[in-house]
C-alpha cells in the first residue's frame, strides 16, 4: 500500500518536471501577476538616489527632479542663503570650523559655481517618507500624488493634488507658502468633515512624509540654460518667502466673550463676509449694523452659501466649486477653538477665495469675528430645532 | 534547589505512589476545591459586570439579538454545568483512596457508547434545534423581513465606504436618488425614529462592514456588489447620537474609520430634510459627473 503510494507520488513528480531551463522561465514570466503601480513613470517604482531634490530650509523645495535629463550640477538649485537668514533669523547659526549654516535639521553648504548655499535631502529619509506616503496617504491622494488614489475618487471636497504645489488651512499666509510646521501640524490634526483624519503617528514619520510630498510637487525651477528662472512661482520661486503660521498668542477679548460675540456679529456683516457665507440677520439688522440705508438689498439666496462655481483647484481638468461653509451647518475643517478659527481667518485659505485679512482688517476685530463664528458653530450646528428656528426667523426678515 | 517543597521526601509516600494508591484525600475536600476553581471561573458573572454588555438596543428589534445571545450562552452555560458535574463523579468516585486503587475505564463498552449516543442527540435538539429555529424565525421576521419596495415610510440610504471614511447618499425630498437634492455627507447620517431605515452599502476599495452596535446591525460593505440591511429606531430614540463603526480590518486607520448617526423625531426630520436638500441645490454642480456616484437602489 504504502509503496504503491510512493510510486504514484514520483509519477506525479516526474510527470510535472520542467521539460527545460529556457521553457520554465517563459512560464514563469507568464504567471506573475501585472505588479500595480510601478512604472517607469511612477515615482515609488523609481530605486531611491541620493540627491534627487535640494531643499531650501527644509521648508521650500528648490529643485528639479533628477530624472527629467538635466546634468546633476543642474539639479542644484541655487538659493541665495541670506533671504533665508533674513527670514528666520534666530534659527540659524554660523559653523566656524565647517564655513557652513547650520540649523536643527541639517547643514547648508555654500556652492560656488552658483554662488548659493543648498541643502540636500537624502535619498534614506525619502524612502522612509515614501514608505509612509504610500501606506497612508496613496489610498486617496493617488501614487503620484495626484489626488485621484482609488479611495479618493468622487470624493467631495477632493483630495489635494499635491503636484500643484498648493496648500489649503494651514494657517500661513494664503500667498505664500506653508513652512515644515505647518504641514505637519495639519496632518496631526487632520480636516474635520473630511475623510483626512488626524493622524497620531509620530512626529519624525510625519516630517518624512511632508518632505516626500514636497518633493511631489517639483517645480520647473531652471530654464534650457540651467538657469533659475526668474518669474517662477510657488516652491518653483527661489526668492519667494515661506509663510510662518499665524500666532495667536494675545485674545483681546478674553474675559469678555460676549461683548466679543456681539461685536462680532457687527464686524462680520460690516465687512460683507455674507458675499460667500450665508448672513445670520435680517435685512433691517443687517442694515443696521453695517450703516447701510434701510433700502439696500442682499443677494438672492442670502441665507444660502454662494458656491464659489470656478475655483483655481482643478481635478482632471474640472475645476471642483467650492462651497464657503454655512457656520450653523458645516463643520469648520480646523476651528475647533475661537484661536484656531482667528488664524484661519487670519491667514485666509489659498485658492478657495478666502483672502488674507490679516492686515486688511484690524486684529481686535478679527478676533470678534472668530468669536462670532464659533459661537454659531457651538450654539446651532447639529442642534436641528433651535437652528430652525434661528434661520427661519433670519429668512422671514429678507 | 528547587524552591518548591519535595513532595516525594519519605520512602513510604513513594511506594505507595507507585502503586497508585497516592495521597488520601478527602472527597469533601476535593469536592471543596473543585467548586472553588469555578467560583473563580464564573467571578466576572457573579459581580455583574455591565461592562460585558453591550449599551441597551435602540431599534425596535435589537431586543431578539440580545434574548438570542443570552439564550445560546444559557444553553451552553448550563450544558457547561452538567459536563462539570458528570466529570465530578468520577474524579471524587474513582479516586485513589487508602486501600483501594484508583478505577480507570475507556467508556468503551456497549453501554457506554448508547449512553454517548443518547446523550449527544439529545444535546443536539436541545441546544442546536432550539437556536436554529430562534434564528430563523428572528431572520424571518426581523432582519430579513425588509420594507416592500414601494414603501413610502421607508427611508432608503446608500453608504459608500472608503478607507477611511463613511460617504452618506439620502435621496432628498424628491425621494430620488441621482438627483440635484441628494443629501451626500461624509461620516455623518441623519435618520428619522420610528421609521424604517433600508441601506445599499457597497465599497470603493477594500471590504469594510457596516456597523451599528445600539441598532444590533452589521452589514460588508464589499467592493462592486450592493448589500443591503434595515433597521428602525424607537421612537425614544429620536435626539440622539450613535456611533458607526467599520468592523472589518480594512487599513491602517480602520480604528479611526467611525461615522455619527443621528436620530432626530420626524417633525425634526422634515425640517432637517428641507434645509439639508435647499443646500444640496444650492450647491449642486451639474458639470462635476464624478460627484454623481448613486446607484440604483437595491431594494
Amino acid at each position: 500500500m504504502i509503496k504503491a503510494t510512493l510510486a504514484l507520488f514520483a509519477a506525479t513528480a516526474f510527470a510535472t518536471l520542467p521539460s527545460g531551463a529556457a521553457n520554465e522561465e517563459e512560464d514563469k514570466s507568464a504567471l506573475l501577476p501585472p505588479v500595480h503601480g510601478v512604472s517607469p513613470d511612477n515615482p515609488h517604482s523609481r530605486p531611491p538616489r541620493d540627491v534627487p531634490l535640494v531643499i531650501f530650509e527644509d521648508t521650500q523645495l528648490l529643485a528639479a527632479d533628477a530624472d527629467d535629463g538635466h546634468d546633476e550640477e543642474d539639479d542644484y538649485a541655487p538659493i541665495l542663503f541670506e533671504r533665508l537668514q533674513a527670514q528666520f533669523p534666530d534659527r540659524f547659526t554660523w559653523n566656524e570650523d565647517e564655513e557652513h549654516w547650520v540649523d536643527a535639521r541639517g547643514e547648508y553648504t555654500w556652492d560656488d559655481e552658483n554662488e548659493c548655499y543648498w541643502q540636500t535631502v537624502t535619498a534614506e529619509r525619502l524612502t522612509r517618507g515614501r514608505q509612509d506616503y504610500v501606506q497612508l496617504c496613496a489610498s486617496c491622494h493617488g501614487f503620484d500624488g495626484d489626488g485621484y488614489g482609488r479611495s479618493g475618487q468622487a470624493l467631495r471636497p477632493p483630495p489635494r493634488d499635491f503636484r500643484q504645489g498648493l496648500f489649503k488651512f494651514t494657517k500661513v499666509d494664503s500667498e505664500k507658502l506653508p513652512e515644515d510646521d505647518a504641514l505637519v501640524q495639519l496632518v496631526q490634526e487632520g480636516l474635520n468633515g473630511t475623510p483626512m483624519l488626524p493622524w497620531d503617528i509620530h512626529e519624525n514619520r510625519i516630517r518624512d512624509i511632508v518632505v516626500y510630498i514636497k518633493s511631489l510637487s517639483l517645480p520647473e525651477l531652471l530654464d534650457e540654460d540651467g538657469e533659475i528662472e526668474e518669474d517662477a512661482t510657488g516652491w518653483r520661486d527661489p526668492y519667494g518667502q515661506i509663510g510662518v503660521m499665524v500666532a495667536a498668542d494675545d485674545d483681546p477679548w478674553a474675559g469678555r466673550e460676549t461683548e466679543a460675540i456681539a461685536a462680532g456679529e457687527a464686524y462680520y456683516h460690516n465687512y460683507q463676509c455674507y458675499n460667500c457665507h450665508p448672513g445670520y440677520a435680517t435685512t433691517a439688522r443687517m442694515n443696521e449694523l453695517g450703516g447701510k440705508d434701510p433700502s439696500y438689498t442682499y443677494r438672492d439666496g442670502i441665507t444660502l452659501p454662494k458656491v464659489v462655481e470656478d475655483s483655481s483647484y482643478e481635478v482632471l481638468g474640472y475645476a471642483v466649486s467650492i462651497i464657503p461653509p454655512d457656520f450653523t451647518w458645516h463643520s469648520m475643517r480646523r476651528g475647533e477653538t475661537v484661536a484656531d478659527v482667528y488664524k484661519t481667518i487670519a491667514a485666509g485659505v489659498g485658492g478657495a477665495g478666502m483672502p488674507t485679512w490679516k492686515g486688511s482688517v484690524p486684529d481686535e476685530e478679527i478676533w470678534a469675528i472668530s468669536y462670532y463664528v464659533r459661537h454659531l458653530t457651538d450654539t446651532y450646528k447639529d442642534k436641528s430645532a433651535t437652528r430652525m428656528q434661528f434661520m427661519r426667523d433670519v429668512k422671514a426678515g429678507h | 534547589m528547587s524552591p518548591f517543597p519535595s513532595t516525594r521526601s519519605s520512602p513510604e509516600t513513594r511506594s505507595s505512589t507507585r502503586h497508585g494508591a497516592g495521597r488520601p484525600v478527602s472527597r469533601w475536600r476535593l469536592a471543596g476545591k473543585l467548586t472553588a476553581l469555578l467560583a473563580v471561573a464564573l467571578l466576572p458573572l457573579a459581580c455583574g459586570d455591565t461592562r460585558i454588555h453591550p449599551n441597551p438596543s435602540a431599534s425596535t428589534f435589537g431586543h431578539r439579538h440580545d434574548e438570542l445571545f443570552m439564550l445560546i450562552t444559557a444553553l451552553t452555560g448550563v450544558s457547561f454545568l452538567i459536563v462539570l458535574a458528570m466529570m465530578a463523579v468520577p474524579i471524587i468516585r474513582d479516586r485513589a483512596r487508602p486501600g483501594k486503587k484508583a478505577h480507570y475505564d475507556h467508556g468503551s463498552s456497549l453501554h457506554d457508547k448508547r449512553f454517548t449516543a443518547i446523550v449527544s442527540v439529545v444535546v443536539f435538539i436541545v441546544l442546536d434545534a432550539w437556536v436554529l429555529f430562534v434564528s430563523v424565525t428572528d431572520l424571518r421576521e426581523a432582519w430579513w423581513n425588509y420594507p416592500p419596495a414601494d414603501s413610502e415610510e421607508a427611508y432608503r440610504v446608500e453608504v459608500l465606504a472608503q478607507q477611511w471614511a463613511w460617504n452618506f447618499r439620502t435621496p432628498g425630498i424628491d425621494g430620488e436618488f441621482g438627483t440635484a437634492d441628494d443629501v451626500v455627507t461624509i461620516n455623518q447620517l441623519t435618520v428619522p425614529a420610528d421609521r424604517p431605515i433600508v441601506l445599499n452599502a457597497a465599497s470603493k476599495d477594500v471590504i469594510h462592514s457596516f456597523f451599528v452596535p445600539d441598532m444590533r446591525i452589521k452589514r460588508d460593505a464589499n467592493p462592486g456588489s450592493v448589500n443591503r440591511v434595515w433597521f428602525q429606531t424607537k421612537p425614544e430614540a429620536a435626539g440622539n447620537d450613535y456611533q458607526i463603526l467599520c468592523a472589518e480590518l480594512c487599513g491602517f486607520a480602520h480604528y479611526q474609520m467611525y461615522a455619527n448617526l443621528t436620530v432626530l423625531s420626524q417633525d425634526d426630520f422634515a425640517d432637517w430634510e428641507q434645509d439639508a436638500s435647499a443646500l444640496a441645490v444650492a450647491s449642486f454642480d451639474a458639470d462635476d459627473t464624478e460627484a454623481h456616484w448613486a446607484w440604483d437602489f437595491k431594494e
